[in-house]
């Protein structure tokens, strides 16, 4: 159902691009490791099949396992009227239906979505996140994460993942092996082919992890991108993020005068620091960049380019 | 606004600063604030500079004479922080900007640009404002630095420095920007003044 109600949305179409060629990359590299491992004699559906379970386990209690780790309560409409129909409201618009609703009670402004599928789907804000953003925020923020189970993120990311534990679990193994010379080693492996086992595991786990992440970038962006279609606001998700990022506490504690004082003993002046400097030591690139875009779509959506 | 406008930055104090008369008159008429009568210049005294030391009749040239003078009244203090301050006070803010404007300009004209620190005005909020972010009477600095060519609010807790609320100064930043204010983007940017003395 909701493949067919994503279609409905603009794509951006580099994004898609980029998204499927990084899949591809990691399907190629997930290959060509099965490859390697069985080539050289390790019983790759064994380790496989542990962390196949493992991943299975993971995606399919997904939603319990959060609620369990982070101390989420599941909550009624009773309890949470407004956010229930901020997020019935948000559902229908993706033609989804009502996810359940969890709170965590922390300050720590955030919010998630998970769920292998929008039947399965479970949306939790923190008390953190309400008190912080106002109505508009707060239902952009809800749309981006309702995006995430649209576009079953929580799928494409448990493949990718896939690759990533299974090499982890393979390193650690493989670790073990040597050093103790037990274990998988029973084929008489000599030792340095073991070792060059275990170096390209390393490269493979690294190449992977790079992979995820720029997998995840992309859904982020992705998720974005159709949860500013459906709330119709990027420049509400654009405000939200800026509130929650921690940005407010780079405001100083310095006082002007100092600064001014200062200066004087300086060649280079402040107006001449600024943006170039910011931008080089800044620590949170990947959200800047987030709300440039954001703030970009918010100008074509409003004269009505795409 | 043009499809593809950026926040420009302005080439001259006056568009920079000029852009605090509309964003008052916009907000003075939702009912949301209103502005004090005061406002002031400080800037790093420097004794040798021929147009500052004679800083008091130089303002009174600058401020009653002539044509459109505003004639806004003016006194000069000096801050424990070796700054002196220039207070101007009048019941029109459109003239109060002016004036700092002009007084601003005139040292900066003569050779004090690089001694010229910051113009501030202050502003209360009287109205229950959005979802009650901005309390009634909540009393706000608007600070333009000269060297950034660019405003930030400032709303201190307290005399010592470091005391300041964040959360209402970032917000209030974003609102006023929405609302046409040339805000600085930099918050590293935003340093405060506390003892500010008017």
């Amino acid at each position: 159902m909701t493949s067919t109600t994503t279609r409905k949305f603009h794509k951006d179409k580099g994004l898609v691009s980029r998204m499927y060629f990084t899949m591809f990359m990691l399907g190629f590299l997930y290959a060509m490791f099965a490859f390697f491992l069985m080539a050289a004699g390790m019983q790759l559906i064994f380790v496989g099949g542990i962390v196949g379970v493992m991943v299975i386990v993971q995606y399919y209690m997904s939603d319990r396992l959060i609620l369990m780790s982070t101390g989420a309560k599941e909550v009624s409409p009773e309890e949470e009227p407004a956010l229930y129909k901020m997020i019935k409201l948000l559902a229908d618009r993706y033609e989804m239906p009502m996810p359940k609703v969890a709170i965590i009670d922390t300050s720590i402004p955030n919010a998630f979505a998970t769920g292998r599928n929008p039947k399965n789907a479970l949306v939790a804000v923190t008390t953190g996140i309400q008190r912080r953003l106002n109505e508009r925020e707060l239902q952009a923020v809800i749309g981006h994460e309702l995006a995430h189970v649209a576009n079953r993120d929580m799928r494409v990311l448990a493949i990718a993942n896939f690759l990533v534990t299974l090499t982890s679990f393979l390193m650690t193994m493989l670790f073990w092996n040597m050093l103790f010379g037990g274990m998988g080693g029973r084929r008489g492996n000599n030792g340095g082919g073991l070792m060059v086992v275990y170096l390209v595991t390393i490269i493979v786990y690294f190449i992977g992890q790079l992979l995820v992440l720029a997998l995840t970038r992309y859904r982020e962006y992705g998720a974005d991108h159709t949860g500013s279609e459906i709330s119709g606001d990027p420049g509400g998700l654009a405000d939200a993020l800026e509130k929650i990022s921690g940005t407010v506490n780079t405001i100083p504690d310095k006082d002007l005068r100092k600064l001014q004082t200062a200066n004087a003993f300086l060649i280079i002046p402040a107006a001449l620091k600024g943006e170039g400097s910011m931008n080089l030591f800044s620590t949170h690139p990947p959200l800047e960049e987030r709300v440039k875009r954001l703030r970009e779509l918010e100008q074509r959506m409003r004269y009505g380019l795409r | 606004m043009g499809l593809f406008s950026r926040n420009k930055t302005p080439k001259n104090d006056w568009a920079a600063m000029s852009t605090v008369v509309k964003v008052e008159e916009k907000l003075q008429a939702l009912g949301e604030i209103t502005p004090a009568r005061r406002a002031g210049v400080i800037y790093r005294n420097d004794d040798e500079n021929q147009f500052q030391n004679k800083i008091k009749i130089q303002l009174n040239n600058v401020l009653y004479d002539g044509p459109g003078a505003t004639k806004t009244s003016f006194e000069i203090t000096d801050d424990d922080r070796g700054m002196r301050w220039i207070i101007l006070e009048d019941g029109n803010f459109n003239d109060l900007v002016s004036s700092v404007f002009t007084v601003g300009n005139a040292i900066g004209m003569n050779d004090g640009a690089g001694n010229l620190l910051a113009a501030v005005f202050e502003l209360y909020f009287t109205g229950e404002v959005e979802d009650n972010t901005y309390r009634s009477g909540l009393r706000t600095y608007w600070i333009y630095r000269y060297d950034r060519k660019a405003f930030y609010p400032f709303v201190p807790t307290g005399d010592k420095e470091g005391e300041r609320d964040r959360p209402t100064e970032a917000r209030l930043g974003q609102d006023l920007r929405k609302h046409g204010l040339i805000i600085e983007k930099s918050l590293t940017e935003w340093m405060g003044l506390w003892g500010i003395p008017f």
